[in-house]
């Protein structure tokens, strides 16, 4: 059992996380992995620049290997992997890197899927969008606090 | 006592402020002192995701200061 929670303050590098990851799951059936990547667009349309993404000098990296590790718990996964960039993403580069690997697919799948879901509203990170329009906090919607509530 | 703020919260107050608060307040009479120095940020300290920190502890409104050099205040927050 591995699991890797952390922060990255600069470029992502999402081959170099799935390489690690497959390296590590060699005696597994199934590695799946999500890479969320900067929008170039707002909800309402406007072009945006780039994210920014403030967080919290020590409950930020907290929250990655509490989310990381409960995912490990909950789902017969061998390794885990969260990646998440902080401070400023230009739009189309990679965010995120969330992966597992188990024996077979479905656990890996689940895994991949949870831990997306909780970063999306338990990873404690600020994000803003900056653009022409200027600068727009982002929250998470009702929609991400459904799909993190279907998990129980 | 030293009150730090992140996000949105950050945007409208600053990174942090001094308030002198007495030692049997609770969160929430803090929350009340915040709000009335800066009436624009009642909806967002009063969210219920907006959460209070003390010593990286999450702490609710009937927490009391006694204790505490610092209270941080996190409004929701959002990965991925």
């Amino acid at each position: 059992m591995s699991i890797v929670a952390r922060l990255e303050e600069r470029a992502l590098q999402p081959d170099h996380e799935l390489a690690a990851l497959l390296d590590q799951a060699k005696d597994e059936g199934a590695v799946v992995n999500f890479v969320g990547v900067a929008r170039p667009t707002s909800k309402s349309g406007d072009p945006v620049d780039q994210l920014v993404l403030d967080h919290h000098p020590r409950l930020t990296v907290q929250s990655l290997q509490d989310i990381a590790v409960s995912a490990a718990e909950r789902f017969d996964v061998s390794h885990v992997r969260v990646v998440h960039r902080c401070g400023k993403v230009a739009s189309g580069e990679p965010i995120v890197f969330a992966g597992a690997a188990s024996a077979h697919r479905r656990a890996a799948f689940d895994a991949a899927d949870y831990l997306m879901d909780r970063l999306k509203t338990d990873a404690i990170f600020w994000k803003r969008e900056v653009g022409e329009a200027g600068s727009q906090w982002i929250e998470p919607t009702e929609g991400d606090y459904a799909d993190r509530d279907r998990w129980g | 006592m030293r009150i730090l703020f992140y996000g949105a919260l950050a945007d409208r107050l600053g990174p942090q402020v001094e308030v002198d608060a007495p030692e049997d307040w609770t969160i929430a009479q803090l929350r009340e002192k915040l709000i009335a120095a800066h009436p624009g940020v009642e909806r967002m300290l009063c969210n219920q995701r907006t959460r209070a920190f003390v010593g990286d502890t999450l702490v609710f409104d009937d927490y009391r200061l006694s204790n505490a050099n610092t209270v941080e205040f996190l409004p929701p927050v959002s990965g991925g």
